[in-house]
């Protein structure tokens, strides 16, 4: 494939400091030099881990239901990936192929590709949910604009948008030429008057903002702090060691654990590297008690939830000042700010409230990383009846946007972690949360 | 899952005597949803649900939910009753496989 | 046995054991298992509504009946709903039950909610699954046998990468 044969020509290419605009200052530019390796101990489906099956595909090991798709050709979040974004395409609008608007249409608001409908406001009481993250399309045929510019722009925004959140769908090569050609044909339908709205939700800048799920420490609200009480007979339970928690823990866990987790992710020198409550449990837990306690499994969540519920009204207060936390902190943000993936997308598009932080993307409101996105985590996710840390969490955000996750106790994960806990410092600690 | 058929309940902390007052009941339950097979067919088996669930006050029935496949896995319920007297709130839930769950909570007045 | 203390700001939380399934006994009389299978049952909502209520009028219960969901259901997996009905719940003049129908479910009716008078007020609540969107309808059947009814649209959103 041409273009992944241009981006492995980029692999290996000397790390560039990024763009001012996006890692701030030169003096934070970051440093990987002094990151060191970490084999992962999480779950096998927790690694990140690519499989070569017996006909030669190569699949992704990911948790149970989630796509296996491998998206080797994309960058990752990898410290050791030096890919970056694909180059800019300048594209012309193919003459042969006959615009047909009803195909383009059906290709906008397919769910299999964007879809468009996600960001972009089109009329109809089919679209649903849309979101409002890119302009609103209701009336873009009147701007009279040229075929060959819109095609442009969905092929490629970068050519007039370099700092743009949409992705380069030619580019990326998840829509064909004439795939575009139809969707510029239905774009320039797209003529007032609109009819005016049925409902209010269906219009995203109109449509109310959700409610939460009502009080998060509630347990007849809240399943999970039902699940997190199993930790507590874990705090006493002797691993292969003979020794439990609470043999050197005293007090029992209310007392012992109190105050530790505003603390999390932090750099622990023992190990050389950033740790969420997660990470640690892992290393620490087997090497006492000699309970085995990966990441992303059931004890490692239960107990990450029974520590941080000990803190519970403590606020958040992680080292942001010392040298390992600001080298961490830099690399978390350059990682925040860095675009990734077939969709080329970056943290910061979706959660800054420079960006699409506040808007809605298809039904759901985009979380502003100032407001807080780590204080109740981890949570309850009511559409799937599980607990998910930070880390699970982003691994979901990654793979729908075309990237290979990264191991859940990674490096990476843990200093973004940090990164956006930072925003958190000062707020109050309330785990486990409920979401969605 | 070994939490199935754990219970929450969550009273008023303070109530007085002729007070009607709002509980609600949590329940750890699968709450199995239909399955279909590779044809599209559903799948057809003894499902594990709750489908009743009872609330008693003093001995006698207050509120009862029949409940289909429709209730959310780890189902909150909520219902109220009239404190007329101190005594016993026993809330039951019932499964499609002869499952039984209880939650009780000593009502006193303040 | 564990007490919640730290978790409970307002509230007093009884935490008890589950009861096993040999605890079960005297259950078997309960016509409970038949009963809710027969409530759920694969059909259009149009069928569900004949059987339970066969061609009894049902009035628009807007003026006393207020059911409460969201408009938007951010996942249909999970969507909290209550309905609460104006009505003095004396011996003589008192809900009875309280239906709640999803149209759009493969299986329409929810739950059925048996109240009696001594629940001082005519109220359910619980989470429930939606299939797609569509109406919600709460149908109030009050102790003389008359019927109200009220329904409202909620928008299930289909999940992505969010949340």
């Amino acid at each position: 494939m041409r273009r992944a044969a241009a981006w492995r020509a980029l692999r290996g290419a000397a790390f560039v400091a990024l763009s001012a605009g996006c890692a701030g200052t030169a003096a934070e530019a970051p440093d990987y030099g002094s990151v060191p390796r970490w084999s992962s101990r999480a779950l096998p489906e927790a690694r990140g881990e690519i499989r070569t099956l017996t006909d030669g595909t190569r699949a992704a090991v990911r948790y149970r239901g989630w796509t296996t798709r491998d998206f080797a050709p994309y960058p990752t979040y990898g410290y050791d990936d030096s890919r970056r974004e694909p180059p800019v395409e300048r594209v012309t609008m193919p003459a042969s192929i006959e615009g047909d608007a009803h195909k383009g249409r059906a290709l906008f608001l397919s769910r299999s590709k964007g879809p468009c409908t996600a960001c972009h406001l089109v009329p109809g009481d089919d679209v649903w949910p849309a979101g409002s993250a890119g302009p609103d399309q209701s009336t873009i045929g009147d701007r009279r604009l040229p075929d060959q510019y819109l095609y442009q722009v969905v092929w490629d925004p970068r050519v007039f948008f370099p700092n743009t959140v949409m992705p380069p769908w030619g580019t990326a090569g998840i829509f064909s030429a004439e795939e575009i050609v139809h969707i510029v044909a239905y774009l320039q339908t797209l003529k007032a008057p609109v009819a005016p709205e049925k409902s209010p939700e269906r219009n995203p800048f109109t449509r109310p903002k959700p409610v939460g799920f009502g009080d998060n420490l509630d347990p007849t609200n809240n399943p999970a702090i039902v699940l997190a009480e199993d930790a507590e007979a874990l705090w006493t339970a002797r691993g292969a060691s003979g020794k439990a928690c609470s043999d050197c823990h005293e007090g029992g866990v209310a007392r012992a654990m109190r105050g530790v987790a505003p603390r999390y992710p932090r750099f622990v020198k023992a190990q050389g590297r950033v740790m969420g409550v997660e990470d640690f449990l892992e290393v620490h837990a087997p090497a006492t008690t000699g309970h085995a306690m990966p990441s992303e499994s059931a004890d490692n969540l239960s107990m990450t939830m029974l520590i941080k519920m000990q803190s519970n009204g403590m606020p958040v207060s992680v080292d942001v000042a010392s040298p390992e936390a600001r080298a961490a902190l830099a690399r978390g943000k350059a990682t925040f700010y860095r675009r990734v993936g077939e969709r080329n997308h970056a943290c910061a598009d979706c959660h800054t409230s420079e960006r699409s932080a506040g808007k809605f993307l298809g039904g759901r409101l985009l979380a502003d990383v100032r407001s807080g996105l780590t204080k109740h985590i981890p949570t309850w996710r009511t559409d799937r009846a599980e607990v998910w840390d930070m880390r699970k969490r982003f691994q979901w955000c990654m793979t729908p946007l075309g990237m290979n996750m990264l191991a859940a106790d990674s490096i990476e994960y843990a200093e973004l972690e940090l990164y956006l806990t930072a925003f958190d410092n000062g707020k109050p600690l309330s785990v486990p949360g409920i979401r969605h | 899952m070994s939490d199935i058929g754990k219970v929450r309940l969550r009273v008023p902390s303070s109530i007085k005597a002729g007070d009607v007052v709002q509980v609600r009941a949590l329940v750890i339950h699968p709450m199995e949803r239909i399955e279909r097979d590779a044809q599209g067919k559903i799948v057809q088996k003894n499902y594990n649900y709750i489908n009743k669930v009872i609330v008693t006050y003093l001995g006698k029935t207050v509120a009862t939910f029949d409940t289909t496949q429709n209730v959310a896995e780890n189902p909150f319920f909520t219902f109220t009753f009239k404190a007329t007297d101190p005594g016993q709130l026993k809330v039951q839930f019932l499964d499609t496989t002869g499952g039984r769950y209880e939650g009780i909570a000593d009502i006193k007045f303040s | 046995m564990t007490e919640d203390h730290r978790i409970s700001r307002r509230t007093a939380l009884i935490t008890l054991s589950a009861l096993g399934v040999a605890a079960a006994g005297g259950l078997a009389a309960m016509p409970g298992t038949a009963w809710a299978q027969a409530l759920g049952q694969n059909e259009s909502v149009e069928d569900a509504m004949k059987r339970l209520f066969g061609g009894k009028p049902m009035r628009d219960g807007a003026a006393s009946v207020k059911l409460d969901v969201p408009l938007i259901a951010e996942n249909g997996a999970v969507v909290p709903i209550s309905v609460s009905v104006d009505s003095p719940m004396t011996p003589t003049n008192y809900v009875k039950h309280i239906y709640v129908v999803a149209d759009k479910n493969r299986i329409p009716v929810v739950t059925r909610v048996t109240l009696s008078p001594e629940a001082g007020r005519a109220f359910m609540g619980a989470n429930i699954r939606l299939g797609e969107s569509g109406d919600v309808r709460a149908i109030v059947e009050q102790s003389d046998g008359s019927l109200l009814a009220v329904k409202r649209e909620v928008k299930v959103t289909v999940g992505g990468c969010g949340g």
